[in-house]
């Protein structure tokens, strides 16, 4: 019992850095992302760049404003997500499969968001 | 420049409210970007609800390191908020605008009244020092996770208001565990509608990323100033401007603004 709730507390501590680490990392993308946007001469409420994942790489190489703030979004929206699969990990070393089954049907529903984003698109 | 600039202070505002008074910044934000910067709507929305992830996924992570957070409490109702997300980012999409205003000015006039009237749920119960209690009624909450989760996704807020009254009054979980595990949904709850915004093209990136960066900033600052401030009379002042932002949004859904 004692080592089941330090392997919990464990995944707990795990998945805490998890979302401090991808908070802190996706506002570093925006915070550059925003500081080339205003080098470039372009106020934040001019149109914003339309979503291309294809085109993020190589507008980060071009150092162009819209690579780093649409990867920080991105970060920031896989984030809570990436919670999940760390708990999906955890809860099967603890061997909890209901925990295992609820985790999975979040990712589920996340993919039908996809699906349903991108129906409508 | 100059509106960048505006713009992260904007967002540094209301991270600083938000934490002082225990809102999140979807509140604020939607209005903000709406009235002050003549966004569109949805596109506030869309914003909101990246601006409503950072200060989830930043506070979450210290609940849970305070083991404050009820972490399979939080999994099992987030599965239903991220459904009824889902769903309320493909209606926000089907819904005019003056509808989505409307619906704001509504929830707005709520809290207004509520926080003028003191209303909100009291730490009645402390959390028991082993963190035992009995969760109840988890039937009757997932319904009511759902139409958080749908309420998020239309209006750009995290849905606290929703789920800790759910948590602590319904299902008997402690204020302080209901408060640290609605955070910890919030991040979940708002990245699923978020993902229908952004491949819908409601979220605009260079708005996105100085509001974002003041909010984070705004949170933090909030949470080292919350006990040399007196809340009250900011509570009072921020009961008069959402009067004022009610009043805007109310005449923005019939469409005289």
């Amino acid at each position: 019992m004692e080592s089941r709730r330090s392997l919990e507390a464990g995944l707990e501590g795990t998945i805490a850095r998890l979302l401090t680490a991808g908070t802190y990392g996706s506002i570093a993308l925006l915070l550059a992302g925003t500081a080339l946007l205003l080098l470039e001469g372009r106020s934040p409420l001019d149109l914003g760049p339309a979503f291309d994942p294809a085109a993020i790489p190589g507008e980060i190489l071009g150092l162009r404003s819209a690579g780093f703030l649409w990867l920080g979004i991105l970060g920031l929206i896989a984030t809570p997500s990436a919670r999940v699969v760390a708990a999906v990990i955890g809860y099967s070393r603890l061997g909890d499969t209901r925990m295992v089954a609820v985790a999975v049907l979040i990712l589920v529903v996340i993919v039908a968001g996809v699906v349903a984003g991108t129906a409508g698109g | 420049m100059e509106v960048g600039l505006l713009l992260l202070a904007g967002g540094v505002a209301a991270g600083v409210f938000g934490s002082l008074l225990g809102l999140g910044g979807g509140l604020l934000i939607v209005p903000l970007l709406t009235i002050g910067f003549g966004l569109p709507i949805r596109d506030a929305v869309g914003v909101s609800l990246v601006c409503v992830i950072v200060t989830s996924s930043a506070s979450a992570g210290v609940f849970l390191e305070r083991r404050q957070a009820n972490l399979r409490l939080g999994m099992i109702l987030e599965l239903f908020t991220a459904f009824g997300a889902v769903v309320g980012g493909v209606v926000a999409f089907l819904l005019d605008e003056r509808i989505l205003a409307g619906l704001f000015a509504i929830l707005i006039l709520y809290v207004a009244v509520s926080m003028g009237r003191g209303i909100r749920p009291r730490a009645t119960s402390r959390p028991p020092e082993d963190g035992s209690y009995e969760v109840k009624h988890l039937g009757p909450a997932t319904i009511g996770a759902v139409g958080a989760g749908v309420t998020s996704a239309l209006l750009g807020i995290g849905g606290g208001r929703v789920k800790v009254p759910l948590m602590h009054l319904l299902m008997g979980v402690p204020l302080r565990v209901a408060t640290a595990t609605s955070n910890l949904m919030i991040g979940i709850t708002a990245s699923a509608s978020a993902v229908v915004y952004l491949l819908r093209g409601g979220i605009d990136a260079n708005a996105a990323g100085p509001t974002a960066i003041g909010v984070f900033l705004g949170a933090r600052l909030g949470s080292r100033l919350g006990h040399r401030v007196d809340v009250r009379v900011l509570r009072v002042l921020f009961v008069a401007v959402l009067l004022y932002t009610a009043f805007e949004m109310a005449r923005r859904a019939i469409g005289a603004s």
